[in-house]
């Protein structure tokens, strides 16, 4: 991401006047936090690279992790929009 | 996996022990010894044969379960939730912008009447000027045949399918449910609605959707017959507002609050005024109350024991 960012800003513009969704920005500024849920579901995928049963799949800890980055995230989206 | 063969141990010495007890329970009843020591076995494999299938159904139904309800969503700070806040008009007449524009092609919102949005997001003028863009169907003349005229502040808004059975048609079977009420009618509805057009991702590893289907962690199940409809830049705001994915989402969710819930700001001025009113009247009354109790409960009693 080049241009200017800053989260004191309210509407994210980069260099070329391309408008920056505040969500996106969030969330991956939110990935820090959530990087033990991270690190559990690519643990996951890596586990279930193998299978071909078609059972086995990784949506509980993709929960996991989603939940953390919109626990995160909600509190501060609606300072950046209008 | 671990766990069905901890309850297959237990059940072998389940099965042990009961073993051990059936020389006990011939001593009884000789004549059904035999008779017991066969259905016993039968009855440890049933024992074993429950307990798998409780374990195996325990599991499926825990793992199926996530997907089923759909990713909890996040609380959201609304500007109106507060005990005294007002909806965001500006907001209201961007997120109608959004509908008109997103969503019309396939969500109704036949609650809703122009003249609904008089004072809340549009002037009368604005107002009657969008009706007029609309064809309505009129009663019989008076030659009894049916004719078209511009629409008026008194129409409701136009519905993009004739019936339920059009609509599902054109979308596949799935039949985009009308949004006059859609924030009361889901559970958490503001903050759900929020998170669903606004959580279209990638499925997780071992998850597949269908073609047709779109993935989105917030709907029950998961496969969602929509696809993302809000994408940056796809309104123009009037007001010069950048129509970011989040904007247009919170905006859009603002014009469906108020649909459902036009009363809000009214009923939350009432609320104020009439729970202050009850108080003080509450406290008129519990002293009165005791004023009047005051003769009772300040009486004295005397014993007067004569010997």
């Amino acid at each position: 991401m080049n241009g200017l960012l800053s989260l004191n800003r309210k509407h994210i513009f980069l260099a070329d006047d391309e408008v920056v969704d505040p969500k996106k920005y969030l969330e991956e500024s939110c990935n820090p936090k959530c990087v033990k849920p991270l690190l559990e579901y690519q643990a996951c995928v890596k586990r279930i690279q193998g299978d071909d049963s078609g059972h086995k799949h990784c949506t509980g800890q993709y929960f996991d992790y989603w939940q953390c980055i919109d626990k995160c995230v909600a509190p501060k989206l609606f300072t950046k929009l209008k | 996996m671990v766990g069905g063969g901890v309850i297959q141990q237990i059940l072998r010495r389940k099965l042990h022990s009961q073993s051990l007890t059936t020389p006990v329970r011939s001593w009884f009843s000789s004549k059904n010894a035999h008779v017991e020591a066969g259905s016993s076995g039968v009855r440890a494999f049933a024992l074993l044969g429950a307990g798998v299938t409780g374990l195996l159904s325990f599991s499926t139904v825990a793992s199926a379960d996530e997907a089923e309800h759909g990713l909890a969503c996040p609380d959201y700070p609304w500007p109106h939730d507060g005990i005294l806040s007002s909806y965001d008009h500006a907001s209201i007449r961007r997120g109608h912008q959004v509908y008109q524009q997103v969503c019309a092609s396939c969500h109704s919102m036949s609650l809703i009447s122009y003249r609904d949005l008089v004072g809340v997001a549009y002037t009368e003028e604005e107002a009657k000027a969008m009706a007029a863009e609309i064809e309505v169907v009129d009663g019989p003349n008076d030659e009894g045949e049916m004719f078209t005229r511009p629409g008026k502040l008194s129409d409701r808004l136009p519905q993009p399918y004739a019936n339920e059975s059009a609509a599902r048609f054109a979308n596949g079977g799935a039949y985009p449910p009308d949004l006059s009420l859609i924030t009361k009618a889901r559970h958490n509805g503001q903050n759900y609605v929020f998170a669903l057009l606004t959580g279209y991702r990638d499925p997780p590893a071992g998850i597949s959707i269908r073609e047709g289907l779109h993935y989105n962690p917030y709907f029950p199940g998961g496969a969602i017959a929509m696809p993302k409809m809000l994408n940056d830049e796809a309104v123009e705001y009037e007001d010069g507002v950048p129509a970011t994915e989040a904007q247009m989402g919170k905006d859009v969710v603002s014009f469906l609050s108020w649909a459902a819930e036009p009363e809000m700001e009214e009923r939350k001025l009432m609320g104020f005024k009439w729970i202050f009113l009850l108080s003080l009247a509450l406290l008129q009354a519990a002293y009165y109350r005791r004023l009047k109790w005051s003769v009772l409960k300040s009486r004295k009693l005397v014993l007067d024991v004569v010997n």
